[in-house]
């Protein structure tokens, strides 16, 4: 049928070649070569030595590399509450007819996901400072300067720290998309919900969570891949630290490749992540296809 | 009429109570950027007396020493940031229409196996490649230079591009094309001058994500590039970060100065930036 419209071969190969080249390059060469570097011992010199599963068993036992794993999925459930959750409220209170000024607050609220991570980073970093922190200003204001710490320093409170100003950072992201959602939504619905008594918990719960679905899982998938490779925030706020009271999976394959040199290893954890990710994302993807499906059954 | 009353008042609490919040959250959202703005005009030791206060005899000395001293790298870094955005951006919208157009109009052996492809493109962990990419970059002579990340950027901004592109082009009816072609008009000719014109609206989308993400990116600017002449603003602050540890007006006045094009440009054309990324997330 588009016989008409097919050009010679040689034309498509000539328009393919860059970008199909450029790609492969940039994403697969190096996943191979990080695949095969994985099964060696390379301190980043002219020396590797093949030590088969060594790096692989070292990574199943390091104990630090699953901290990490466990602080990305501490960092998923985090945001997908706080962000998708938020977010979702927010949308509910917007779509109100008591509400004014809509526009600005969605552009308001969606600037700050249009800022590099790094200004985030850098940005709460100063909020949280000890001396000159807007935190620190505020409990002194309100007579609790017993409170006052070096927050990034509390092992204990470091990851809801750095947790924060992501979900903070993407709360309007998530609700302009639940937004826009539910403007395709028919206003006859809802208005002959109204007639027949439903209050707006009830219009939320049963009309408008189903109807938009399939956004909110779009949203779930954005989030779980979008922490899975949480780095930017981390490294300018606390490259892990204090200790590994914050390492994330991306950070730590850093710290053990730059730092320590050691890119064999490096090379394995970066396997690691890829597949881990991988994992999760589609995991989670079974999981809700699995829920949901058997709500509709 | 009581009832109705009760209701009344029930409701406006709770108009009260839905504004409150809204402009709570919405206010939260730029007052770190009005905090910066004001604070930056502020002395260092103006701001450590008081960091949340109006500045009292505002100056802009923290933007002059910064601009003028070439030790921070500050220009320098910007015009990296601007090249490698502009030119990442222009190749990820032709690559994107070219690769998006031909896997949704044309019939060959390879085009399902480009299309999984480009797909699993969407699907890797980009981040796992972080220190591969050093790796195989390093390699060939290839990393830290000043082409070094539009190989990265352009990769990893094609996938989405493309399914975008190759989505519109569907609703693209054939016949056009047809008709083009029986008028003798070239495979070229009619990519060019009629199917690139329709694709405007989606390649805009495009563009808009992209140069968020593209100004925006960290890690693989980070382990690729070593020169600090060669660096882009996010690198630049981090170093920032170090040089001006206790400084925070000037660090605040560095972020604000890299920060400018991309506010400006938000708040310009925020409601077509905001249609984009949601359907760049959406559809993407």
């Amino acid at each position: 049928m588009l016989n008409a419209i097919k050009p010679k071969n040689r034309t498509i190969v000539m328009y393919l070649l860059i970008p199909v080249a450029m790609f492969v390059f940039t994403v697969f060469v190096p996943l191979v070569t990080a695949l095969v570097y994985s099964f060696f011992e390379w301190k980043g010199g002219p020396q590797k030595t093949f030590n088969g599963l060594d790096n692989y068993i070292r990574l199943f036992n390091d104990a630090t590399f699953w901290e990490a794993f466990g602080h990305n999925i501490y960092l998923v459930v985090a945001c997908i509450i706080g962000q998708i959750g938020i977010a979702f409220v927010l949308v509910l209170m917007i779509n109100s007819k008591l509400v004014k000024f809509k526009t600005i607050h969605r552009t308001f609220g969606f600037f700050p996901s249009t800022i590099a991570a790094v200004c985030i980073g850098l940005i709460w970093n100063m909020i949280y400072h000890n001396k000159y922190g807007i935190i620190n200003w505020f409990l002194e204001a309100i007579g609790r300067k017993d409170l006052c710490q070096v927050w990034l320093n509390n092992t204990d409170l470091v990851m809801l720290l750095v947790t924060i100003p992501l979900i903070w950072q993407y709360i309007g992201y998530y609700m302009v998309i639940i937004l826009s959602a539910i403007a395709g939504i028919s206003t006859e619905i809802f208005e002959s919900a109204e007639i027949d008594g439903a209050n707006g918990f009830q219009k939320a719960l049963y009309i408008t969570l189903p109807l938009i679905k399939n956004t909110m899982l779009v949203c779930i998938t954005l989030c779980i891949a979008g922490n899975m490779k949480a780095f930017d925030n981390i490294f300018v706020m606390t490259k892990g630290g204090p200790g590994t009271a914050s390492m994330v999976m991306a950070m730590y394959g850093y710290q053990v490749s730059f730092n320590q040199s050691n890119m064999g290893y490096g090379s394995c954890i970066s396997v690691g992540i890829f597949v881990l990710s991988l994992l999760v994302i589609g995991g989670s993807q079974a999981l809700i296809k699995y829920i949901t499906r058997e709500k509709e059954a | 009429m009581k009832n109705s009353g009760a209701h009344n008042v029930k409701k406006g609490i709770l108009g009260l109570f839905m504004n409150l919040v809204l402009w709570i959250f919405s206010l939260s959202c730029i007052f770190p950027i009005v905090w910066m703005v004001y604070s930056s005009l502020k002395e260092k030791r103006a701001f450590n007396a008081n960091i949340i206060g109006l500045p009292t005899e505002p100056t802009l000395k923290n933007y002059t020493r910064i601009l003028t001293n070439s030790d921070y790298h500050l220009g320098e870094s910007m015009m990296n940031s601007v090249r490698t955005t502009v030119i990442s951006i222009t190749l990820i919208i032709v690559f994107s229409f070219i690769v998006g157009y031909i896997l949704a109009r044309i019939r060959f052996k390879l085009n399902r196996v480009l299309y999984v492809m480009f797909l699993m493109g969407m699907l890797i962990p980009i981040h796992s490649l972080l220190v591969p990419i050093y790796v195989v970059f390093q390699r060939c002579g290839i990393s830290n230079q000043w082409y070094t990340l539009l190989l990265p950027y352009v990769s990893f901004g094609l996938p989405m591009g493309i399914f975008l592109v190759e989505g519109y082009v569907k609703t693209i009816p054939v016949s056009l094309e047809e008709a083009a072609a029986i008028d003798g008009s070239s495979f070229s000719h009619t990519l060019w001058t009629i199917i690139f014109p329709l694709c405007k609206p989606i390649l805009v989308t495009v563009a808009i994500i992209q140069v968020f993400s593209c100004w925006n990116e960290f890690s693989f600017a980070l382990v690729l590039i070593k020169d600090v002449s060669l660096q882009t603003v996010p690198l630049a602050l981090t170093q920032f970060k170090g040089q001006f540890a206790s400084d925070y007006p000037k660090q605040m006045a560095a972020m604000l100065i890299t920060m400018a094009p991309i506010v400006v440009l938000y708040f310009a054309f925020s409601k077509q930036i905001i249609k984009g990324m949601v359907a760049g997330a959406v559809k993407g």
